[in-house]
């Protein structure tokens, strides 16, 4: 779980966090206000399936295609990228477009992303 | 025809029904005999518990007051006398009603000029500037850190010409007060609006500053601290030690509820997080030879309460009540201003993202409840604000329901008019009670700085969230469109866009400013701040001189990095 750029407000970051890791995920927390290289740093030392990034400056369509392009770069394209916070529908393709897996909006519970997160990661790691 | 004769009507008096514990034993029959008897066989409809964790019971009486060994004399009194739980003020509305207020910011200052004037125009007659989050975090427009994020959330300052042009027409005299929140920057904000005064020609003793200038909450909710939390709050000291000598009647200080409630902590105990925080800037003063009766009336509040509306007016109340108390029992405050505590509030309800328009409805309920409780300096959320950065219909919505609720349906004809109900007295006795639990429990674990740095405020926030994230997706605490008739989260392609050309422009000023100043009067400016911080002496001075010369915000804030280290984000969650 990570917040990049400025933005302070975490209780969605954290709140997200804790009711992954009560669906019996393994999470962690980067903190505030990290650059976009050290989330990736991070993501590949820890080996991480999911980076999830809470965003809600309105700096979202700068800062997130940068951390998609920096995993690929750092040849870490397997993981992939889940986007929460204040996101205007109209940008959400272009998102999408330039790499985010999923993006869910403020008010998602969060039994609708377990629910997402099991679906579509089960058959990776499980099967491997 | 021959009018029939009518009986008068007879009111017959009942044996001992002005003894307190007839109503008690009465209302209890009530209960048993009258209400339990008129509800469905499954029972009551929900649990009726407040966010702040209070139940809420089916009717209220004399009997409660008794109960909670209300007083009127020694609990309320009178408006303006202590201890102040009826009003700040001896006429509160009945002189003029609360002071409507915008928070408003965004792009650059050229820009958001145009939005002031508007503002100005629909009667704002308090202007509160929203920063981007560079400079609330004390980066300069072009550092990498600012990328993507300059003049989004805020209006984007660097230097004091960014401050000319934001004020360009609007003289600061014009206002009744004016100020931003900029709490890990209070010098650098105070210095801003000292300087532009000047450069306005405008005497400081003809407007009033207004500053949230509160670094400790940024460490538990917000987040846009930039130093140790113990640096910070010496910084934030001396903004206000300047005013008491040279602005004494501007407001360098709002002490802040508001962001650590919204994260999770409830009213209650925000309520009391945000009085040990008062506390420490308080003693800090006090520290430095300055007495309460100079201190206290330069400090004012900013309580927050969304979720229930009789807890908004009760903790708007009790909160008057502990602060008055406070000064006078503890720290032996003499005059009046010093006990009366104003408040500034920011009306919100539960915004929710789905259909937007019924956020009005929310947000007017939740500022009728500030007002209702006798707020001083009242703010209100565009239905839109959850989403993005105000347009101008959103904003003019929001101030003129604000000049509604101040001038029509007689909501401030009377001062305090929830005082005495049996249920607003009630829930006042006990958010006090809740208040000065969690501040007797933070006293002992150290004050403030333990607050931040054992994780109490921290764990108090997230458990918070978390309970209420639960109480939504369970229903059992109602949100209509949300869990009620619910809908799905659109954020509406009209959001509010920035311009990309304000970040063209605020880069360009940014350079232009850069290359024209008197370099050898900010670096000898900057080595002042830098003595100041090594000397323990007042930062103020130094931190105007900069301003004046042009100094950027984030060269000011980078000799306070140097001297007193960075804030290390936490990884807990």
């Amino acid at each position: 779980m990570a917040k990049i750029g400025l933005d302070g407000h975490d209780v969605g970051a954290r709140v997200v966090a804790r009711g992954l890791m009560d669906a019996g995920m393994e999470v962690i927390y980067t903190g505030l206000r990290r650059r976009p290289e050290q989330v990736v740093t991070a993501a590949i030392e820890e080996d991480v399936d999911w980076i999830g990034v809470s965003i809600l400056s309105g700096a979202h369509r700068v800062l997130l295609p940068r951390l998609r392009q920096l995993l690929d770069e750092h040849g870490a394209d397997e993981i992939r990228i889940l986007a929460g916070g204040v996101i205007p529908q109209e940008d959400i393709p272009e998102l999408e477009a330039a790499g985010v897996a999923k993006i869910f909006l403020s008010g998602t519970s969060i039994a609708e992303i377990v629910d997402y997160l099991t679906t579509t990661t089960s058959g990776d790691r499980v099967a491997e | 025809m021959k009018t029939p004769t009518r009986q008068p009507i007879v009111v017959s008096d009942i044996a001992d029904s002005r003894k307190p514990e007839a109503v008690a034993s009465e209302q209890a029959r009530w209960l048993q005999e009258t209400y339990r008897p008129g509800l469905p066989g499954d029972g009551e409809r929900l649990p009726f518990v407040t966010d702040i964790g209070l139940p809420v019971h089916p009717l209220y009486t004399p009997a409660d007051l008794e109960e909670r060994n209300f007083d009127y004399l020694r609990d309320l009194g009178f408006p303006g006398e202590y201890p102040f739980t009826r009003g700040d003020a001896p006429a509160m509305y009945r002189a003029e009603p609360f002071v409507i207020s915008a928070y408003s910011g965004f792009g650059d200052a050229h820009i958001c000029n145009q939005r002031f004037k508007a503002l100005i125009e629909l009667g704002a007659e308090q202007i509160l500037v929203a920063n981007d989050l560079p400079t609330q975090c004390g980066y300069d427009s072009d550092h990498e850190m600012s990328a993507g994020e300059v003049g989004q959330v805020g209006v984007a300052i660097d230097t004091l010409a960014d401050m000319e042009q934001l004020f360009e027409g609007i003289p600061l005299d014009s206002l009744k007060r004016v100020g931003t929140l900029c709490n890990s920057l209070g010098p650098i904000a105070l210095a801003l609006f000292a300087a532009l005064g000047e450069k306005q020609g405008v005497d400081w003793s003809r407007y009033v500053v207004s500053l949230q200038n509160d670094p400790l909450k940024e460490y538990i909710a917000r987040g846009t601290q930039i130093l140790p939390p113990e640096p910070a709050a010496r910084l934030a000291a001396d903004a206000v030690e300047w005013c008491i000598d040279h602005a004494p009647h501007w407001s360098p200080m709002t002490v802040c509820v508001n962001h650590i409630n919204s994260g999770g902590a409830g009213s209650s105990q925000g309520t009391a997080i945000a009085l040990s925080n008062a506390i420490h800037y308080i003693e800090l003063l006090l520290g430095r030879g300055r007495s309460i009766d100079e201190v206290a009336p330069l400090l004012h509040m900013f309580p927050d309460e969304r979720h229930d509306f009789f807890v908004t007016v009760a903790n708007l109340r009790a909160l008057r009540r502990v602060w008055a108390r406070l000064m006078k029992e503890r720290y032996g405050a003499t005059r009046s201003e010093a006990m009366a505590l104003r408040t500034t509030v920011y009306g919100h309800g539960q915004e929710a993202l789905p259909e937007p328009l019924n956020n009005i409805a929310r947000t007017a309920f939740g500022t009728l409840a500030y007002a209702l409780g006798g707020a001083s300096y009242v703010y209100i959320a565009c239905y839109d604000e959850a989403v993005s950065t105000p347009n101008m219909q959103s904003a003019q919505v929001a101030l003129r329901t604000q000049q509604i609720i101040a001038y029509e349906h007689g909501f401030s004809a009377t001062i305090d008019p929830l005082g005495g109900s049996y249920f607003v007295e009630s829930l006042t006795v006990q958010v006090e009670e809740q208040i000065l639990a969690t501040l007797g429990k933070i006293e002992e674990a150290g004050g403030a700085l333990r607050v931040i740095d054992q994780g109490i405020g921290r764990r108090i926030m997230t458990e918070g969230a978390v309970r209420r994230q639960r109480a939504v997706d369970s229903g059992e605490r109602p949100w209509v469109t949300v869990n009620l008739w619910p809908q799905v989260p659109n954020v509406p392609n009209t959001a509010f866009r920035i311009d990309p050309a304000a970040t063209e422009r605020q880069l360009a000023r940014l350079a232009e400013v850069k290359a024209t100043r008197d370099e050898q009067r900010v670096r000898t400016a900057l080595s002042r701040i830098a003595r100041a911080c090594a000397e323990g002496s007042n930062t103020q001075p130094g931190v105007l001189e900069a301003v004046r010369a042009y100094a950027t915000v984030g060269e000011i804030c980078d000799v306070w990095r140097e001297q007193f280290g960075s804030f290390t984000p936490s990884t807990e969650f």
